[in-house]
């Protein structure tokens, strides 16, 4: 008999794990759960379609008679309810039962709700699926004025949009600069800049105390900490993702913000794997725990997944991975992990070019690039050596930085 | 990835029309060596040799939309 695979969640993750496992694993059966309505589409490029500039066939990756011809069965529109570790099956809310031998959980996350009054009304928007950019973009055509809250990854696509779209938007943010966890003020003026050309006017050291609704409960202004009220038809909210245990919370799985995985993308069960947002993973680059949302690091996770549940221990998951912005006329760019670290270097290297290197007990952690990306490959290969380059930093801040401007590694 | 031995040249053309049957990609699909032509043929006249999975006809959503094209 051949061993049956069950994948809950058809993003990236548990849709590269499904190519690797019917690859790999030829006479496997192999089942993919998920609770959209859609097959694999590209999460990266949703926000170009809410922007207006990319039709939806693109967008589209695994057309669903990929899943025919690759012997994968796939259910759409299919909600498990209840995973059931120790029998080894999952059950869904139309009390079907789903038996395998290895399962991988793909479940990802879903956007918060600011914890204030209104914050559910018709026109405040969240951005995770296809079919949230669908809404957005009909949305979002019909406004005039808009507010962004979110000042991170996730809202700055908000502001691209409204950007795109005419719309004249207000992005009230908590802090004094964007993301300010990992830039200081003179790289975040960099990116400010720039949504002022496009109409979005950043409003420093507010946020939202309540959303105001008109007589159809449809939002019609934010009114922030100071009382300052900011009329608006389209909201976009973007601070953060729950992730979403609540399916496994009553099994022996380990938890800590997220599905606990080792490197090799197992769980505390033994046959119970997970890859993409859900996981906190051991990250043996960064030598502890860690999350990554990217899309990279999520596809690469599903591979590692799957190859590990055909034969556990056979490869471990060790990646930098990167984000990136192009929504303006210079690129942005974020790798490993640019909020850790104890130190930092970080300079201006010409006009409009910044970056900032997070360092930890000497190490490269992470970092932002602004419009220069030329360093990155050094930058990762420097995180994947694990070099120590204490005493060397003003180098990393050197135009045209190369590992060889470095000195030789010594012996640790 | 690698390079093609194909004798064929990549150009990044500037693009505002997506074709619906175009294979659209963003430059975080990239692998980095992809990413590294795509950074240097953005915007500029130059040609650079076949690389990794970057095939005539494909966009690529970097800083705009880039078509490549392979001659």
């Amino acid at each position: 008999m051949s061993d049956s695979y069950v994948i809950v969640g058809d993003g990236i993750a548990g849709a590269s794990a499904a190519e690797t496992l019917r690859e790999e694993a030829p006479d496997a059966e192999i089942t993919v759960l998920t609770d959209e309505g859609e097959s694999l589409y590209n999460r990266i490029l949703i926000k170009e379609y809410a922007k207006g500039k990319l039709p939806e066939a693109p967008i589209s990756i695994h057309q669903e008679d990929w899943y025919d011809e690759h012997d994968v069965d796939l259910r759409l529109n299919t909600i498990v309810d209840d995973i059931d570790v120790e029998g080894d099956a999952v059950h869904t809310h139309e009390g079907e039962t789903f038996a395998y031998d290895s399962l991988l959980l793909a479940i990802g996350g879903t956007p918060q709700q600011l914890p204030v009054e209104n914050a559910d009304a018709e026109g405040i928007h969240h951005f995770w699926t296809f079919q949230d950019a669908r809404r957005i973009k009909e949305s979002v055509e019909d406004a005039e004025r808009a507010v962004i809250v979110g000042a991170g990854l996730l809202g700055i696509d908000f502001a691209a949009i409204c950007g795109a779209q005419d719309v004249e938007a207000k992005y009230l943010m908590r802090g004094d600069n964007w993301w300010r966890y990992a830039l200081s003020a003179e790289g975040a003026e960099i990116m400010h800049e720039a949504m002022r050309e496009r109409g979005v006017e950043p409003v420093f050291g507010s946020g939202v105390d309540h959303f105001e609704v008109d007589d159809d409960g449809h939002v019609e202004a934010a009114v922030d900490p100071n009382g300052e009220r900011y009329e608006c038809d389209f909201a976009g909210v973007a601070i953060g993702l729950d992730f979403n245990t609540e399916l496994v919370r009553d099994t022996p799985l380990e938890l800590d913000d997220g599905i606990v995985v080792d490197e090799f993308m197992r769980t505390n069960v033994d046959n119970v794997f997970a890859a993409g947002d859900i996981t906190t993973f051991n990250d043996l680059i960064l030598g502890e725990r860690a999350k990554n949302g990217s899309w990279g690091s999520a596809k690469e996770q599903g591979t590692i997944a799957a190859r590990n549940m055909i034969d556990y221990a056979s490869e471990e998951f060790r990646w930098v991975s990167s984000y990136s912005i192009t929504h303006f006329d210079f690129p942005f760019l974020s790798f490993g992990h640019p909020t850790l670290g104890d130190d930092y270097a970080e300079a201006t290297t010409a006009e409009g070019e910044w970056r900032r290197v997070a360092l930890k007990d000497g190490k490269v952690v992470g970092g932002v690039l602004i419009g220069d990306l030329s360093p990155q490959s050094a930058f990762k290969q420097l995180m994947r050596e694990g070099r120590d380059v204490s005493g060397q930093t003003d180098r990393l801040m050197e135009p045209g930085f190369s590992v060889d401007d470095l000195a030789a590694p010594t012996e640790q | 990835m690698s390079l093609r031995d194909t004798g064929r040249r990549l150009r990044l053309r500037r693009t505002g029309r997506i074709p619906s049957d175009a294979r659209v990609r963003h430059y975080d699909e990239l692998d980095e060596e992809e990413q590294s032509v795509v950074r240097e043929l953005a915007g500029e006249p130059w040609t650079a040799p076949e690389i990794g999975d970057l095939d005539d006809g494909d966009v690529v959503k970097f800083t705009d939309y880039y078509q490549i094209r392979s001659r």
